[in-house]
């Protein structure tokens, strides 16, 4: 669909999270949850049931005490861009449209009205990224007191995920607007998890922009899919050609191995 | 007409075709698609003005400047505030749930009193004047019977305006028993004390530093002011070089640059190590040593004789050289700091372990500088007129402390909150008649759940203040319920271990929500009921103006920034000043190296009942402290740690192996204090034989979400005292896991 | 009781006898209704399913159903376009299979999203690039179809033939059926095809995702493939076990053997077509993405070599090869054991290319993910079997579907 106001400059909103910093203490997760209204249950500890949108995994070198390490990994929605920008594995799949790669700004997003939850995406999506909405969500009595206005409520039934809170992206575009700007700055939008962590792990911001923190911290390589050339970043499943817009970043070479899956005899690829 | 059976099925057939042309079917499946996209069992969050209270956040002791997001005069979220010193914008995962505690199901309503047997949740309401009168008819009552040692408060801190306030009304009522939750910085306050010569608050300058030998605090689990800590984690990343010393591998331990698998409670004997190698090898700063120290000699010869490499590889399990380029690591940094407290600290432990480290300190110099540790005079924020004692208060607070703090036991403790169960349970000191808590829960937090509970059985009469129906409310008298962090107004004073003194500044984001009281106001009024000198000492209307008159010339400017910050303490290379009786930093005295020649708390039980050591670790995830973990927070916990309700501890394969015990299966944990069923997580993060159980779970009290959810620690261990201060040294317990 | 509604020249149970036999597989079927109100009124918590297992046994019951269901079409294409006019002896009965098949598809495709009651957004909202809107399309139109080639069956009834637009437009819509019969092939082959597609599209899943050609990844040709193949074995399956039930032969053997034979050449090249491309995926695809082949066939439980040598020589060489020779065709046992060994073939193609898609983990820190579906799963993918057999025995009681019946079963 050709863009009405095609003056508009595209943003390309990507999210690089660097795991030495990252001391998973959850604090990403609970922002998530409580800037996008995440239900929570009595019962949270079946992860696979559990809705999370950003979900922080551990991984283990698999080494014996005393050389044993572990790594945390916040996994937020990796808004694949695919093979060629929009191709994303869910957005692609989804027989209703409900979800879509916004071209403006590379934000995979998901109409909860919309959906009638086939659960296809799910499939889809090799990240788990994508969460079905098993019960009704129902707050303690009172506690629904602290719904975020700006953030439907979702119902039984359809499918959810991290947004990279583009609700914040329409509010900084309405700030923007109002202030008769025609960029958003970099401060003005940024997710609920990259203000919150407390580590400064996360940085968010525009790959189209070269002033961005993130733009520097990974160096994309747009004439590959946005690959990074930044020394020590990677994506998750680089080889799927999903074309994640989150990128981590580790000293750690076997943190980084734990990226991508490599046949035995095969070389680290994109390690400089 | 003669309906029959062919007629009947033309009409059904013909009706049921006519419908389906009519737009009746069509309206009917759109409007129940609608239907379903706005259940009205979904809730829609009302809309409201957006609008922001900067606050400082008081759930636990980081002091992290907040701001409280509200949509109309609901509290929706919780931030950072950037340019807030302590935190710059951070905030933790506890602080971000802030508002489901607001909104907890379990906060306590109204004032009640117990109708039911303790702990039976059985109560009654009570207005406040009602409730205000049983307190005073009590304190009276208590008072007139020469019975005011008797009574006794425990809070959760021992600085700021409120609970000094009630350190107040007891002073001049005639009680010297004012209790605060005991921790690591006890410790450190103590080790100031003997090697500094005066009473100071430790602060440790870690975004300055280039080289952080951590023994075993958990710098990014919640030690100090966890934001502030994890922003410095952070910048060491680019900076400098973190060492963690630990038995395990902890987040901590993780992500620092190297980590030093240490031999469980050895930890102050490599500290002493190092400084063997220090001085052998003449690495130490010898112009603090020389001109602004004294005992270095003694010192010296203590860990020259004692301690060599290969002896504390042999006591730690740590290799000799390791030691050796570990020492020199250190003492080559440019701003090498040393710190102590396991975990987060919550257990205070050996006091010798923070001489040691504190040793190391000095040894390369790097005190009352920047990037170095720092000790921050107590402040003297608060100065209240000396109070007229009558007769029966100054007779009540001779009688001495309860605990013994202060006594020629530990002359240089100040509450021992770890002593009362002993002291009350054998009946050898004074009894308490009248306890008030105030911020704490120690039912759930202190070592020892049992003896706890036997000590608080003994009370006769228990008056909380808690906002929420923790373990220790359930077992009260009566509950004043307290106005949660949002709705107060409040100083909260210098965070733990913060590198400077800063006032903060808790505003009310939002009005009660609830028929509460500001503990404050509360502990005033008592004070104007009692009337006479105790009336006098309390010349404020109220609390608010006790805040202000308090606060003085800092006010405005707490009031218009959120905080005041005291000037600078570390200044370049002046040391700040030392109150000993050389005016220098002492290496040694009589009481320093009793500390230091005085035994490592050793676990209890016997190795051959129980083979395996309990070791307790904190995570950020899990709220460990007075507050239970919120919702989200029990949320956020890994599968595995938690799953269903049963806690998984963390176990080195070749135990596992050696039981029989396959990942996530249930086993039996036994300890001298107690038995608890859990399930095994099998992991190489741990040494053999060694058992790994998260601090803050094992709740009784609370909501659903959190109540019944595994083991807690304190359940299933004792305290044991360090020889010298009298605080809890325990680090862990023997254990035997087996299959259940 | 009811001789007036059964067709003429047969013989028929007692009706008691046929009513108890009713009511028992009613009970099933109620058992099923109940579970499938369960999933309707609590919503999808009622299943095992999860983040991970967002497709399960439903789908694959679907996917199962479908490819059985595959007799219908193929048998049409073959009767109507190919012009193999014997078949028309079975013609009857793989419409009735194939529309049970294709109505349970549905039935538990509205269980199976977790908003039925906007299921309809599929067409109104369709994203043509999603495999799923071509399987939603194709099957409605083809259930569309099935129900037009059934209706003509219905209106045979001794009964409803007496009544004059009955008998005409029975036989109008005989004489059109050849268009229907083509129609329906076509939408056949698409979302057969399509339904091959829902896995091999997925690139984020190495196990399910196949190379392309122009749009169309590998396993849409192999469903149809293996539909056409395997779907009229499940038509004989049936025939046979029916024909054991009511203890008559219903249809002449050179009616079964002839489609018997060519399924067994479409299934010999299918087999071989499937095997050349499970060498280019496990040799070509998977390793591009840094997978071994060995990744997804161990370190779990459940899912070993074992699965692929079961599909490929097990069910899918050995009954190739016994369709394909007249001797297995011939010999009763071989004959049987080769349908039932295709047909389930054709089942555990469809539970791999759902089930084990999923279950293979893809993240290098993830693990194998199994599951057991709950009892409300179990009975709502038995309900249809239940429905199945209901709709065959009252069909069959009632209904001339069987057109060699009479001359191979003469009332004395």
């Amino acid at each position: 669909m050709k863009q009405a106001q095609n003056h508009t400059k595209n943003y390309l909103y990507a999210m690089a999270i660097d795991l030495d910093k990252c001391t998973g203490c959850g604090a990403c997760m609970v922002a998530c949850m409580s800037e996008n209204n995440v239900p929570f249950r009595r019962d949270e500890t079946d992860q696979l049931l559990s809705m999370k949108w950003l979900r922080v995994y551990k991984l283990t070198n698999g080494k014996a005490y005393p050389d044993h390490d572990v790594c945390y990994l916040p996994r937020p929605c990796m808004q694949c861009a695919g093979q060629h920008e929009g191709h994303s594995p869910c957005v692609s799949v989804c027989p209703a449209t409900a979800t879509d790669y916004d071209q403006n700004t590379g934000i995979v997003s998901q109409i909860y009205t919309r959906c009638f939850g086939c659960r296809y995406c799910m499939a889809a999506c090799p990240y788990h990224v994508r969460l079905f909405n098993w019960w009704d969500p129902v707050w303690p009595e009172g506690m629904e007191k602290m719904l975020n206005p700006k953030v439907s409520v979702r119902m039984r039934g359809v499918v959810e995920k991290c947004s990279f809170c583009f609700h914040r992206f329409q509010q900084a575009k309405d700030r923007a607007y109002a202030k008769g700007k025609r960029d958003i700055d970099e401060q003005d939008y940024q997710t609920s998890c990259t203000q919150a962590c407390p580590a400064g792990a996360i940085t968010f911001g525009d790959l189209n922009n070269p002033s961005h923190a993130v733009t520097q911290l990974v160096k994309p390589d747009h004439k590959h899919h946005g690959r990074p050339q930044a020394p020590h970043a990677f994506r998750l499943l680089e080889r799927l050609g999903t074309n994640a817009k989150v990128y981590y970043l580790s000293s750690r070479e076997w943190v980084r191995k734990m990226g991508d899956n490599y046949l035995k005899n095969e070389k680290q690829a994109g390690s400089h | 007409m003669k309906l029959d059976r062919r007629c009947f099925l033309a009409l059904s057939i013909g009706g049921a075709a006519g419908t389906a042309l009519t737009p009746l079917p069509w309206k009917l499946t759109d409007d129940l698609s609608i239907w379903s996209q706005n259940w009205p069992w979904t809730p829609v969050p009302d809309k409201g003005a957006i609008t922001y209270t900067h606050s400082v956040c008081d759930l636990c002791p980081g002091g992290c400047g907040i701001t409280v997001k509200k949509a109309g005069d609901r509290v929706i979220r919780v931030e950072g505030i950037e340019d807030y010193p302590v935190n710059q914008g951070g905030v933790c995962i506890l602080g971000i749930a802030g508002p489901q505690l607001l909104y907890s199901p379990t906060r306590v309503q109204k004032p009640l009193k117990r109708i039911g047997n303790r702990g039976e949740g059985r109560w009654e309401p009570i207005s406040w004047q009602d409730a205000l009168a049983m307190v005073i008819d009590k304190l009276k009552t208590l008072r007139a019977a020469d019975k005011s040692h008797s009574v006794a408060g425990v809070f959760g801190r021992d600085r700021g305006t409120v609970a000094q306030l009630f350190q107040r009304l007891l002073t001049v009522y005639g009680s010297p028993n004012f209790f605060s939750t005991p921790s690591y910085l006890d410790n450190y306050e103590m080790t100031l004390y003997l090697m500094h010569g005066m009473r100071a608050s430790v602060g440790v300058d870690a975004k300055n530093a280039d080289f952080i030998l951590s023994f075993g605090s958990g710098m990014i689990q919640g030690w100090g002011s966890s934001v502030y800590m994890f922003k410095a984690n952070s910048l060491l990343k680019s900076t400098g070089r973190v060492v963690q010393v630990e038995p395990r591998l902890s987040v901590s331990a993780a992500k620092a640059d190297e980590w030093v698998a240490v031999k469980p409670g050895t930890e102050g004997a490599l500290a002493l190590g190092l400084a063997h190698v220090i001085i052998n090898e003449n690495l130490h700063n010898s112009d603090f040593v020389v001109n602004y120290s004294t005992g270095f000699e003694t010192f010296k010869q203590l860990v020259l004789g004692k301690y060599a490499p290969e002896t504390v590889a042999g006591i730690t399990d740590v290799p000799a050289e390791k030691i050796v380029a570990l020492a020199r690591a250190f003492a080559r940094a440019r701003k090498p700091l040393a710190i102590c407290g396991r975990g987060q600290g919550l257990t205070p432990g050996h006091l010798s372990d923070y001489i040691a480290v504190h040793a190391l300190n000095a040894l390369v110099g790097n005190i009352n500088r920047q990037g170095g540790v720092i000790a921050i005079p107590e402040a003297d924020d608060i100065d209240w007129p000396e109070a007229t004692m009558d007769a029966i208060a100054v007779a009540g607070m001779q009688k001495g402390r309860i605990d013994g703090a202060g006594s020629s036991r530990y002359p240089h403790s100040r509450s021992l909150l770890n002593q009362l169960p002993e002291v009350l349970n054998t009946g050898k000191g004074d009894s308490i008649e009248t306890l008030f808590v105030a911020d704490v829960n120690p039912l759930y937090t202190m070592p020892d759940a049992e003896a706890t509970r036997a000590a608080l059985a003994q009370i006769p009469f228990i008056v909380s203040f808690a906002s929420f129906m923790d373990e220790t409310a359930q077992m009260a008298d009566l509950i004043l319920p307290n106005h949660m962090y949002l709705e107060r107004l409040e100083d909260v004073p210098s965070p733990a271990a913060y590198p400077a003194n800063i006032i903060g500044l808790s505003r009310p984001a939002i009005g009660p929500l609830f028929d509460t009281r500001h503990t404050g106001d509360v502990i005033i009024a008592l004070a104007h009921a009692l009337g006479g000198n105790i009336a006098a000492a309390f010349p404020w209307q109220d609390y608010p103006t006790c805040l202000r008159e308090t606060l003085g010339d800092k006010w405005n400017e707490l009031n218009r920034k959120g905080y005041w910050q005291g000037p600078e303490v570390a200044a370049p290379l002046g040391f700040g000043t030392f109150d000993t009786a050389s005016s220098k930093f002492e290496f040694s005295n009589p009481d320093l190296n009793a500390a230091l020649e005085s035994q490592p708390a050793l676990p209890q039980g016997d190795a051959t009942t129980y083979p395996h050591l309990l070791l307790p670790y904190d995570t950020m995830r899990i709220a460990s402290g007075p507050i239970g973990s919120p919702p989200f927070l029990v949320k956020s916990v890994d599968e595995t740690v938690l799953q269903g309700n049963d806690v998984l501890v963390e176990v080195n394969p070749k135990t596992a192996a050696a039981l029989q015990l396959a990942d996530g299966k249930p086993a039996k944990l036994k300890t001298p204090k107690g038995e608890a069923k859990v399930r095994v997580h099998i992991t190489e993060g741990v040494a053999p034989d060694v058992v790994a159980l998260p601090r803050g779970l094992g709740h009784t009290a609370y909501d659903d979400f959190l109540a019944g959810k595994g083991v807690n620690y304190n359940a299933l261990v004792g305290m044991t005292e360090d020889p010298v201060s009298g605080l809890d040294a325990t680090w862990g317990i023997r254990a035997k896991l087996s299959k259940a | 009781m009811d001789t007036a509604l059964i067709p003429d020249g047969v013989k028929r149970c007692p009706l008691p006898k046929f009513a108890i036999g009713l009511t028992l597989v009613g009970l099933v079927l109620a058992w099923g209704v109940y579970a499938m109100l369960l999933c309707w009124i609590k919503g999808l918590n009622q299943t095992n399913m999860n983040n991970a297992y967002g497709f399960a046994l439903w789908i694959w019951a679907d996917l199962a159903v479908i490819a059985l269901g595959g007799g219908a079409f193929f048998t049409g294409f073959l009767k109507y376009i190919v012009g193999k006019d014997e078949l028309k002896n079975i013609i009857n009965y793989a419409v009735l299979i194939g529309f049970i098949c294709y109505s349970s598809a549905l039935l538990i495709l509205a269980i199976d999203i977790g908003q039925p009651l906007r299921g309809w957004f599929i067409f109104w909202h369709a994203n043509v690039h999603s495999m799923l809107t071509e399987v939603a399309f194709c099957l409605s139109c083809y259930f569309g179809v099935l129900t037009i080639e059934y209706i003509p069956l219905i209106l045979e009834n001794k009964q409803i033939d007496k009544v004059p637009f009955f008998h005409n437009l029975s036989h109008n819509m005989h004489e059109i059926m050849a268009i229907f019969a083509a129609t329906g092939a076509f939408l056949s082959f698409f979302h057969q095809g399509s339904l091959g597609g829902v896995a091999g599209v997925l690139f984020g899943r190495p196990f399910g995702y196949r190379e392309h050609i122009l749009i169309w990844p590998y396993t849409f040709f192999l469903f149809t493939w293996s539909a056409a193949a395997c779907g009229p074995c499940f038509t004989i399956c049936i025939t046979k076990l029916t024909e054991k039930i009511s203890g008559k032969k219903l249809v002449r053997d050179n009616v079964i053997e002839l489609l018997a034979k060519i399924s067994g050449w479409m299934l010999l090249t299918y087999i071989i077509a499937k095997s050349v491309d499970t060498w280019y995926w496990a040799t070509h695809t998977a390793p591009e993405m840094g997978l071994h082949v060995s990744h997804f066939y161990s370190n779990n439980a459940l899912y070993g070599y074992w699965i692929l040598f079961t599909e490929l020589v097990v069910c899918g060489f050995v009954p190739a090869i016994i369709l394909v020779t007249n001797g297995g065709r011939k010999n009763k046992f071989t004959l049987i054991s080769a349908v039932i060994l295709a047909a389930v073939g054709v089942c555990l193609n469809r539970w791999v290319m759902v089930l084990q898609v999923l279950a293979v983990p893809v993240l290098p820190f993830e693990s194998w993910e199994l599951y057991m579906p709950s009892w409300q799963e179990v009975a709502t993918t038995i309900l249809p079997v239940a429905y199945g057999i209901i709709l065959i025995m009252i069909s069959y009681r009632y209904l001339p579907i069987f057109p060699q019946e009479k001359e191979l079963n003469p009332v004395e």
